[in-house]
C-alpha cells in the first residue's frame, strides 16, 4: 500500500511565519507560567497531600466539598476520578507556616489527611466500634486473620484472604451481599455481620512529601534531563555536525516548553510520572529530528551543488509518509491510553496527545531553519558551496 | 537454507529461549512490580545524626568527670557547651600541664585548648563524620531488624545520601502501624521511683521545695499507657533494654496482652538486688522517657525470674513492642520526609487499566502494520512481539520492577520499534520504485535505513543512561525499560527482520508483497 507519491511540498517556505508562531506560543507560555497560572506542582514536588478515596455510596464532588466545608478545608481541590461515581481525588491547600522545621510541615500535611478523612466518616461507625466492631472496609490483614482464626481455628487467614482480595479488586465492600459470592462459609458470613461493619469509605491512597524531599527531587529532575540533553547534544554533534546537535537541542526546549504551556492550560498538575511523559515526548521529537537529519546527511552526498534549503525540503518530503505513518501510529497507541488507560495514566497520555503533533511540527519548522540559519550567520562561505 | 542464515537462526531461537527462561509465566515472581502498580508503602526517613554526638559528648563528659576524679584534678564542673563541645571549668593554673597530659592520654577523639581555668574540648571533625555515618548504618540495620521480625516480604531498605534512608515495604496495608514501628527509639529502662504520679510538675516537687535533685529527673506518663501523672524518678537506671535475655508476647492473669521477659545474668542480678532493696517502693517501666507503668514491687524478684510488662496494650502494641525491643533500639532519632501508602485496590486499578490499554494499543498497532505493509507487516509484528519478550526476559533477570514511568518508557520503545520497521519498509519501496530487484532493494533498504535507527536510538539510549544515573526512583524506572527495549529493537527490527526476509522471500520473487 503506497500513502502518496513522493510529494513535492515547499515546507521551509514558510519558516519564517513558523518561527514567529513558535515565538509567540513560547512567549505566551512563560508568560502563563511566571505571570498568570503558574506551573501547578504536585505532591511528587512538595506540594502538600494527595488522597484518593473511594465511597461505599455513589456521591458527588459538592457533597465532598461540603463535608469538607465544615472543618475549614473548602478550597481543597475534589475532583471525580474513575467510572464508579464513587472515587475522588482529594488536593489538600491549606497554607502551612513555612517557617515550621521540615517534620513539622510533613506531620502538618499529614494531619491535615487524618482532618479531611475524619471529616469525610464524619461520626461514621463511632458507635459500632464503641461496641468492638472493625471496620471490614479498613480493617488490614493482620487483624483481619486473627479475628477470624479467633473464631474458625485453621480457617482464618484463607478466610481473610478472600475477603482481601475482593476488597483489592472492587476498592470497597459496598454491602455483606457482595462477599455471599467469594466462597465464605454462612457461619463465616454472620459472624462478620456480627463483628464488623462496613465504613462509608476507604482510603485508596494517600502521599505526602515534605519540603526537602520535593526540593531534592524537583532539583534532580531538572539535573537528569539536563544531563541527558547534554548526552543528545554532544553525539549528535559528533555523528552530523555541530549546528546538527545544537538544532537538536533547541528543538527538544522548545517541546518541552510548548508541552508544559498546553499543559499548565489544563490545570493538571506536574508529577514525577508526567517528567517521565514529558522526556518520551523528547524521545520521541529526538527521533524525528535525526531520520530528517540522516536524510539530509544521505542527500547532501546525492544533491552535490543544490542549496541547503532544497536538499532538506527534498528529504522531508522523501521522509513525510514515514513521519506520518509513524506519527500516526504512536498517535494512536496514546489514544488508547488517553481513552481506557485509567486515571493515573490520564494526565500522561493528554500530554503524550499533544506532544506526538507537537513533535513532527518542531522537527520540520524548528531544527532546520536551526541549521540553515546557523551555516547563514556563522558560515557564510560553507553556505554557499552546498 | 545458506550456512550463514544457519546460524542467524539459531541465535535468534536462542535470545526467545533464554527471554522464556527468564520471563515465563510472567507472574509477580519473575516480573516484579513497582509500588504504584503493587500496593504499598515507600517511607524516606531522615537520621537526626546530630543524637549521636551528642550521645558521644554526654558520655564523655561522664568519662571526664570521673578521670579528673581519679586524678585527683581539682576542678570546678565539666559542662555541655554544644553539639560536640565541653569545657571542664576551674581547672588550676598549676595543674594545667597535668590535665593536658591526661586529655593527651585518654580523650584522643576530641581537640583541645586551654583559655584561662578553662579546658575547652571540640569532638575531631573526622570522629564525628565517623559518628554521624554509624549512626545511620546502625539505624538502617535497626530498621531492617524490625521489619524482618514484623514479618514483610520483600523488604527494600536503602540508604540514601549521607542521613537518609528509603524503606519500601510492598503489599503493607497498615501504615500507622509501620510507621511507629519504625520510628519508636525503643529505648527501655527500668527506674526506681521517688514520687509521683503527681498531676503536674510543681505538685510532684512538693516534698523537695520545687528542685530536682541531682540523682533524679521528672518523666511524664504515656497517656496510651492510661499513665497522665508525672513522676520523679532514679536518673540511672536500674536494668534496661540491653540486659534483656528473652522477650515474649503473652497475656497476664486477667487476659490482658502484655509482655513477659527474662534477663541476663548481669541484669538479673542488679533487678534482684534493687527489687529485694526496696519491697513496697514503685518501679517506672519507661520507654522512650515514657512511663508504660509504674508497678509496686511486691517481693524480690529473682534473677532467673524475670517480669512482666502490663500497661493496658492491644494485641497490636503488644506484639509491636516485642518487635522493637528484640531488634534493637535506635541509635538516634528520626524523622519522615516522605510518606506514601498506595492500596493494593488502587494498584490492582492502575495494571488492569493500563493493561487493558496496552494491550489495545499494540494490537492496534499490529492490525495497522499488517493491512498497511500486508506479509512485510507481519515481520515488523514477529520483530515488535520478540521485542517485548525480551523486555520482560531481560527485567525478569535484572531483577527490576515495573512502575508507571516505565510503561511510558515502554511506550516510547514500542513507537521507535514500529518506526525502525517503518523506515526500512518505506525504503525498501523507495528502492523498488527505482526498478531494482526484490532481494536488492530489500537489501538496500535495510542499509540506507539502518543509519537513521541506529543513530535515532543511540542518542536516546544515551539520553536514557543519563536519566538513569541522576534520576530518581520514577525516572530511573522509565530508563531502565527505555534502555532495554532499545536495545532489543536494534536487534528485533534490524537483523530478525532482515533475517525474516531472507528467508521467506524467494530468490526469484518477481513482486514484494509490501
Amino acid at each position: 500500500m503506497q500513502l502518496f507519491k513522493t510529494p513535492h511540498l515547499q515546507f521551509l517556505k514558510y519558516k519564517y511565519i513558523a518561527l514567529a508562531a513558535t515565538a509567540v506560543i513560547i512567549v505566551a507560555g512563560v508568560l502563563n507560567v511566571t505571570a498568570f497560572k503558574g506551573l501547578k506542582l504536585g505532591v511528587d514536588f512538595g506540594e502538600g497531600t494527595l488522597l484518593r478515596i473511594m465511597t461505599r455510596a455513589s456521591s458527588n464532588e459538592g457533597d465532598i466539598r461540603s463535608l469538607l466545608q465544615t472543618v475549614g478545608l473548602g478550597k481543597s481541590v475534589v475532583q471525580k476520578t474513575g467510572d464508579t461515581g464513587r472515587e475522588f481525588q482529594i488536593r489538600a491547600v491549606e497554607a502551612v507556616n513555612t517557617k515550621a522545621t521540615e517534620q513539622d510541615q510533613l506531620e502538618a500535611h499529614e494531619k491535615l489527611a487524618d482532618k479531611i478523612i475524619q471529616a469525610l466518616r464524619g461520626d461514621d461507625g463511632t458507635a459500632e466500634r464503641a461496641r468492638g466492631l472493625v471496620d471490614l472496609n479498613a480493617v488490614d490483614e493482620r487483624t483481619l486473620t486473627g479475628l477470624l482464626e479467633g473464631a474458625f481455628p485453621g480457617s482464618g487467614p484463607d478466610a481473610a484472604l478472600k475477603i482481601l482480595s475482593y476488597r483489592n479488586q472492587t476498592g470497597i465492600i459496598t454491602g455483606y451481599q457482595d462477599i455471599s459470592g467469594i466462597g465464605l462459609k454462612p457461619e463465616v458470613q454472620t459472624f462478620l455481620k456480627d463483628k464488623t461493619y462496613l465504613g462509608k469509605l476507604t482510603v485508596m491512597s494517600r502521599e505526602t512529601v515534605g519540603p526537602q524531599v520535593g526540593a531534592d527531587l524537583r532539583r534532580k529532575a531538572v539535573q537528569a534531563t539536563i544531563w541527558s540533553l547534554i548526552g543528545m547534544l554532544v553525539y549528535i554533534a559528533l555523528r552530523f555536525r555541530f549546528e546538527y546537535g545544537v538544532a537538536a537541542v533547541f528543538t527538544l526546549f522548545q517541546d518541552v516548553l510548548i508541552t508544559m504551556t498546553v499543559y499548565s492550560f489544563t490545570n493538571r498538575e506536574i508529577n514525577l510520572p508526567i517528567i517521565a511523559g514529558v522526556l518520551t515526548i523528547v524521545g520521541f521529537s529526538i527521533n524525528d529530528t535525526i531520520v530528517i537529519f540522516d536524510r539530509v546527511r544521505e542527500n547532501q552526498k546525492l544533491m552535490r551543488g543544490k542549496p541547503l534549503e532544497e536538499v532538506m525540503n527534498a528529504s522531508l518530503n522523501q521522509c513525510l509518509s514515514r513521519t506520518i505513518i509513524t506519527s500516526g501510529t504512536v498517535f494512536l497507541t496514546v489514544a488508547a491510553l488517553f481513552f481506557f488507560g485509567g486515571e493515573v495514566i490520564n494526565d500522561f497520555a493528554f500530554l503524550m496527545l499533544v506532544g506526538t503533533i507537537e513533535g513532527v511540527y518542531s522537527t520540520i519548522y524548528l531544527s532546520c531553519p536551526v541549521v540553515l540559519f546557523w551555516q547563514k550567520w556563522f558560515k557564510p562561505a560553507a553556505a554557499r558551496r552546498r | 537454507m545458506k550456512k550463514n542464515l544457519q546460524w542467524k537462526v539459531i541465535l535468534v531461537l536462542a535470545v526467545v529461549a533464554g527471554a522464556l527462561f527468564l520471563a515465563y509465566p510472567f507472574n509477580d515472581a519473575k516480573i516484579k512490580r513497582g509500588l504504584d502498580l503493587k500496593g504499598g508503602i515507600h517511607l524516606v526517613l531522615q537520621v537526626i545524626t546530630d543524637d549521636s554526638i551528642n550521645i558521644e559528648t554526654d558520655q564523655e563528659i561522664a568519662r571526664l568527670e570521673e578521670l579528673l576524679k581519679k586524678n585527683t584534678i581539682t576542678f570546678q564542673k565539666v559542662t555541655k557547651e554544644g553539639l560536640g563541645r565541653i569545657a571542664v571549668q576551674g581547672v588550676l593554673a598549676d595543674e594545667e600541664g597535668k590535665t593536658r597530659d591526661m586529655l593527651e592520654e585518654y580523650a584522643r577523639d576530641w581537640d583541645f585548648g586551654f583559655s584561662g581555668d578553662r579546658a575547652n574540648l571540640t569532638l575531631k571533625p573526622l570522629v564525628a563524620q565517623f559518628l554521624r555515618d554509624q549512626s545511620v548504618s546502625q539505624a538502617r540495620e535497626t530498621i531492617d531488624n524490625r521489619i524482618n521480625t514484623f514479618g514483610v516480604a520483600e523488604p527494600l531498605i536503602q540508604r540514601q545520601g549521607s542521613d537518609k534512608i528509603v524503606v519500601e515495604l510492598p503489599g503493607v496495608d497498615d501504615p500507622e502501624r509501620v510507621k511507629e514501628l519504625i520510628k519508636v527509639t525503643a529505648v527501655l529502662e527500668w527506674k526506681l521511683v521517688k514520687a509521683g504520679p503527681a498531676p503536674d510538675e510543681a505538685t510532684l516537687l512538693q516534698a523537695t521545695n520545687g528542685q530536682v535533685p541531682d540523682d533524679a529527673e521528672v518523666l511524664k506518663g504515656d497517656p496510651k499507657r492510661g499513665q497522665s501523672g508525672f513522676y520523679l524518678v532514679d536518673k540511672v537506671a536500674t536494668v534496661t533494654g540491653k540486659d534483656l535475655r528473652t522477650i515474649r508476647q503473652t497475656t497476664d492473669e486477667w487476659s490482658n496482652p502484655a509482655v513477659t521477659f527474662t534477663l541476663n545474668p548481669d541484669g538479673g542480678a542488679r533487678f534482684e538486688q534493687v527489687t529485694g532493696a526496696n519491697i513496697g517502693k514503685q518501679i517506672a517501666i519507661i520507654l522512650d522517657k515514657r512511663i508504660q507503668s509504674a508497678p509496686v514491687v511486691e517481693d524480690r524478684i529473682l534473677r532467673t525470674q524475670g517480669g512482666v510488662i502490663r500497661g493496658r496494650f492491644t494485641p497490636q502494641e503488644a506484639e509491636d513492642l516485642v518487635v522493637v525491643l528484640k531488634a534493637g533500639a535506635l541509635p538516634a532519632g528520626i524523622r519522615y520526609l516522605e510518606e506514601r501508602t498506595i492500596g493494593p485496590a488502587l494498584g490492582a486499578d492502575s495494571i488492569r487499566q493500563g493493561l487493558a490499554a496496552g494491550l489495545v494499543a499494540i494490537a492496534a498497532v499490529m492490525i495497522f502494520m499488517i493491512v498497511f505493509y500486508k506479509l512485510s507487516g507481519i515481520n515488523a509484528v514477529v520483530a515488535l512481539l520478540l521485542n517485548v519478550l525480551i523486555l520482560f526476559g531481560a527485567l525478569a533477570y535484572f531483577k527490576a520492577a515495573l512502575t508507571l514511568p516505565g510503561i511510558a518508557g515502554i511506550i516510547l520503545a514500542i513507537g521507535m520499534a514500529v518506526d525502525a520497521n517503518v523506515l526500512i519498509f518505506e525504503r525498501i519501496k523507495e528502492e523498488a520504485a527505482l526498478g531494482k530487484g526484490v532481494m536488492s532493494s530489500i537489501t538496500q533498504g535495510f542499509s540506507r535505513a539502518f543509519t537513521a535507527i541506529f543513530d535515532s536510538n543511540l542518542t536516546t539510549i544515551i539520553s536514557a543512561i543519563f536519566l538513569f544515573q541522576f534520576g530518581t526512583g520514577p525516572i530511573r524506572g522509565y530508563a531502565v525499560t527505555l534502555t532495554i527495549s532499545l536495545v532489543a529493537n536494534l536487534f528485533t527490527a534490524v537483523f530478525v527482520s532482515h533475517l525474516l526476509f531472507d528467508l521467506t522471500v524467494r530468490k526469484t520473487a518477481k513482486v514484494l508483497s509490501i
